[in-house]
């Protein structure tokens, strides 16, 4: 037993004062008068001696009072072993990421959770994650072996990749709302990919003891994976062969160089096969061409025949939706040719004719209907006709989409159609020595992304802007603005629809974008995220999301349905979910069909993070690291709970109890003593 | 004017001639109701003459009608003598409330004086005491007796300790007339030495009354716990616990109190307990009783 806030202990001089009191202040016993003492025979019990030992009492009362408060503040220990656990959370993670699927691994991982917890003492508390995808806490600490059993067991191996930084944060956050000292048990393969760049992530808590349970049985497995396809999500003519192949790239983990078969298959059926030369450790790539596939979807997989460590992986699904060109409703003023030229001659060089442009003059839409059309394009054409302005309100609300690009003729309103809002102000810098320049640019949004853009801000920079109009960007997603901080691309949705605004012309007088190579970029680009083929088809990752319905369209309560076809031909989304879920994640790999609420279809073919294929353990020394890292902090902390033999338990809040039971006792001593002491004087 | 025979009442006033003025005014007061005693010169009785009786009293209208002697008696006709022993020991100091032992006995006294000279024409004196006579006030009914008297029982302040055979041939002395003797005390004496220093007057022909001034805290006193008790005329201390207080006090109290109403009785003389909480009347009708037995 100790102190740890010995200095405290000085107010023990404070004893002497019922010392003083009790034993060293004289007392003064006033003596009542009688008439006469004949009738009055002495007490057999002393009443002095009576009186002393009430004193006594009380004096021992307010002694021990006193001296509790003062061991109270000066915080009293004990210290007793470590591994006395029962009063230590036991926190079971078992790793059901894609790689565990490897072998054996996932069924030894869970026998010896299993084999951990039947060990565990019958009133500890445990409490079971999954790692995986993301960190699931399928159980609240419970002491209930047979709840906990059962949820161990009901585990099943994922797609999905197992991150430690994840847990590390995870971990944390749980040890924050439940503090207590905690004992960590992880079984998992201990890949080497799972470990996140930054370390810092997967530190865990001082109070959390780390043990590593390793099921990865050997160190070292050769292992084949399609690392990455390329192949069209959409298809207009199989035969052009520009656009119509498929290109996989195979790599290889501890692998020696080897011969492999790789298979293209099509709906179930092998289209072509290919025998690839794999070097040791190193990727090769294999390419099918041309892909001779019917209209419609067609649910594709690039598969590698053989055995190896991981066989789930050898195989990687995509899909590829053949369609006809799609027609694009152009609409612009009367006066402006050069417009729907310019637009026109990007979106035929970029989409190879998946795209046919139909241009029309803003007085001629009356009887047109847009929902025959891809998107529309309204082409400086802010003075529609109130009948065609009320059908792109409806199109819009149902989930089309509409880009809207403002020319000079904007200028001149001050409403502005669709958008909801009056125009500002026109920014003419024509009529200044400088004109304008992107500066900002969101490479996130779908219709300017980059992956890696160059220093020239992605091509944007060398666009020269004469002439903008400001839009009230309220409710809005400002993708890109110019130098004067004038929002130059505008998204709001609308409905289950969007509505694109570009605040300068598509001709080359209010500004020479149409001159640049971006644009061919961007008007691609725009073309696929308004016309929504970008999402029907293709591939995502395992965990990835997709976005069923619009964010304003989620809150409301009579919502379009939206339906989601697992890979096993189960809808994984409640009726109420359908209505309301605005986002759905991909949890397994393989092919799953999925009903916009705006009314389109997509097939999406699903894959695991391929960092999962390799299979290389962490390193000893990345392993000691991580299970030693709480040690540093437990130092840094007073009370040293984990890594060390002792652990110690403070006692002051029993000691305080104690001492308010003491006080109450001396309260109702004195109060008896004192009130006979007034009654007697 | 009964409010005003209530000793805690008259603690509240400092004068003895006045408290004694409120106390007889009041009871007196209260007498008129009362068939049992009336005023002096009221007719009595006749009774048949003897030689030697004084003619005046020959009802001479009787005579002339019966041609028989008969002498009118009235009541009150004959004065009698009223002496108050006063015990002013160091004990009657003692009470637990106001008034205490001794103030009562005063009240009682000067109340009696009162009684006894404005009203009833007797001649009073007062003999105070404790261990011997302290004061002697001889009986009279000069001018200014009880002016007299009062004085001294002003001045009779506690002190000392009782003892009745030690002044008890002072009284003898002082008293050879006989008449009405209070003797107002707490008794905390052995009975049969009281009754044998007292019986003495009453062989000299004296009606001897004995008023016991107690204290109610004397009659049932309480204590919360273990106590030191003095004794207020010898000083001495002794430990005492409640529980005692609580039963064998109470008892050899009573007993005390009924061997001496039993032996004072037995031995002729008049016995009456008065705790200082009662009123003043009691005293006032038992001399009046006395006296009239003694006409």
């Amino acid at each position: 037993m100790g102190f740890l806030a010995p200095w405290f202990l000085a107010g023990l001089a404070a004893l002497g004062i019922p010392i003083f009191v009790h034993l060293l202040r004289r007392h003064i016993v006033v003596p009542q008068p009688v008439s006469s003492l004949m009738f009055f025979e002495r007490g057999i019990q002393s009443s002095t001696r009576h009186k002393r030992l009430r004193y006594l009492l009380l004096f021992t009362l307010r002694f021990l009072l006193l001296l509790l408060v003062v061991l109270a503040f000066a915080d009293p220990f004990i210290r007793r072993f470590a591994n006395d656990t029962r009063s230590h959370l036991l926190l079971i993670v078992v790793d059901r990421s894609f790689s565990m699927r490897s072998g054996t691994r996932f069924s030894d991982a869970k026998q010896q959770a299993l084999s951990l917890l039947a060990s565990k003492p019958r009133s500890q508390r445990a409490q079971i994650l999954a790692l995986g995808g993301r960190v699931e806490v399928l159980t609240q600490p419970s002491p209930d072996s047979n709840l906990l059993r059962t949820t161990l067991e009901g585990i099943e191996a994922g797609d999905g990749q197992g991150n430690f930084g994840d847990l590390g944060r995870t971990i944390r956050t749980l040890n924050d709302a439940t503090p207590g000292p905690v004992d960590l048990h992880l079984f998992s393969d201990m890949q080497k990919t799972g470990m996140p760049g930054n370390f810092a992530d997967a530190v865990l808590p001082p109070q959390v003891n780390l043990t590593l349970h390793d099921v990865a049985k050997a160190s070292t497995l050769s292992n084949w994976t399609v690392e990455s396809i390329s192949a069209p999500a959409e298809l207009l003519d199989p035969k052009d062969t520009t656009k119509s192949h498929v290109q996989a790239v195979l790599a290889g983990a501890n692998t020696p160089e080897a011969i492999k078969k790789v298979s293209l298959v099509i709906d179930g059926k092998i289209l072509s096969s290919r025998e690839v030369k794999v070097p040791a450790n190193g990727r090769a790539t294999v390419e099918f061409a041309p892909l001779d596939i019917k209209y419609g979807f067609n649910r594709c997989e690039v598969r590698i025949e053989g055995d190896d460590a991981l066989p789930a992986d050898n195989g990687s699904v995509f899909v590829v939706r053949r369609s006809d060109p799609q027609r694009v409703l152009f609409v612009h003023r009367s006066a402006d040719e050069r417009s729907a030229l310019y637009f026109g001659t990007a979106l035929n060089a970029a989409s190879h004719g998946a795209f046919v442009l139909q241009s029309v003059a803003v007085e001629q839409v009356t009887d047109l209907d847009p929902n025959k059309f891809a998107f529309t394009v309204l082409s400086d054409a802010t003075a529609l006709p109130s009948i065609f302005e009320h059908t792109l309100e409806q199109y819009l609300s149902k989930g089309g989409s509409v880009f809207m690009a403002l020319g000079l003729d904007a200028g001149r309103r001050t409403h502005l159609p669709l958008w909801g809002g009056d125009l500002k102000r026109v920014r003419n810098f024509a009529s200044s020595e400088e004109s304008a320049a992107v500066s900002q640019v969101d490479f996130t949004y779908p219709g300017l992304e980059q992956t890696q853009p160059g220093r020239d801000n992605g091509g944007w920079a060398g666009t020269k802007f004469l002439y903008a109009v400001m839009v009230d960007p309220s409710n809005a997603r400002v993708a890109a603005r110019l130098s004067d901080g004038t929002p130059l691309l505008l998204e709001k949705p609308i409905g289950e629809g969007h509505l694109l605004v570009f605040a300068s012309g598509l001709e080359n007088l209010t500004n020479d974008l149409p001159l640049h190579p971006v644009f061919v970029s961007f008007v691609d680009k725009t073309s696929q995220y308004l016309s929504g083929s970008e999402q029907l088809s293709g591939m995502r990752m395992v965990d990835s999301f997709v976005q069923l319905r619009n964010a304003a369209e989620a809150s409301k309560s009579e919502a379009a349905t939206s339906e989601v076809i697992d890979p096993d031909g189960r809808r994984p989304l409640s009726l109420k979910d359908s209505q309301k879920v605005q986002t759905f994640r991909f949890s397994r790999s393989g092919f799953y069909q999925i009903h916009f609420a705006n009314g389109r279809s997509a097939v999406i073919g699903v894959n695991p993070d391929r960092r999962e294929s390799n299979l290389e353990p962490m390193s000893q020394e990345i392993r000691a690291l991580w299970t030693g890292s709480n040690a540093g902090a437990a130092e840094v902390e007073k009370a040293p709970v984990a890594g060390t033999k002792y652990q110690y338990v403070s006692l002051w809040w029993y000691v305080m109890l104690l001492a308010f039971v003491v006080a109450v006792m001396e309260t109702v001593f004195s109060t008896r003593y004192l009130g006979t002491q007034r009654e007697e004087i | 004017m009964q409010r005003f025979l209530d000793p805690t009442v008259l603690a509240g006033i400092s004068s003895l001639d006045l408290i004694a003025k409120t106390v007889v005014d009041g009871f007196v007061s209260g007498l008129h109701r009362s068939p049992d005693f009336g005023f002096s010169q009221e007719f009595a009785e006749y009774r048949a003459y003897v030689q030697g009786d004084d003619l005046r009293h020959v009802d001479w209208n009787l005579f002339a009608r019966t041609e028989r002697c008969y002498l009118k008696r009235y009541e009150g006709e004959t004065n009698s003598q009223l002496v108050v022993l006063l015990d002013a020991s160091n004990s009657m100091q003692y009470g637990s409330r106001k008034p205490v032992k001794a103030d009562y006995a005063r009240y009682l006294a000067a109340s009696l004086f009162y009684l006894a000279i404005r009203n009833q024409h007797d001649a009073a004196g007062v003999i105070v005491f404790d261990d011997e006579v302290r004061e002697y006030v001889k009986p009279s009914t000069r001018q200014g007796q009880l002016t007299r008297l009062l004085a001294a029982l002003e001045q009779a302040e506690p002190r000392s300790r009782t003892d009745f055979l030690k002044p008890l041939e002072h009284f003898q002395a002082l008293l050879h007339r006989r008449g009405i003797v209070i003797v107002i005390s707490d008794f905390y004496e052995d009975p049969e030495t009281i009754v044998r220093a007292l019986e003495a007057l009453r062989f000299r022909g004296n009606d001897v009354v004995l008023f016991h001034v107690l204290d109610p805290q004397e009659l049932r006193p309480e204590l919360k716990g273990p106590a030191i008790l003095v004794d207020l005329e010898s000083q001495q201390k002794i430990e005492v616990v409640p529980e005692y207080v609580a039963s064998r006090y109470r008892e050899k109290l009573q007993t005390h109190i009924e061997q001496l109403r039993t032996r004072t009785q037995a031995a002729g003389l008049e016995y009456q307990l008065l705790p200082t909480d009662q009123p003043l009347d009691t005293v006032l009708r038992e001399y009046l009783s006395l006296r009239q037995a003694e006409r």
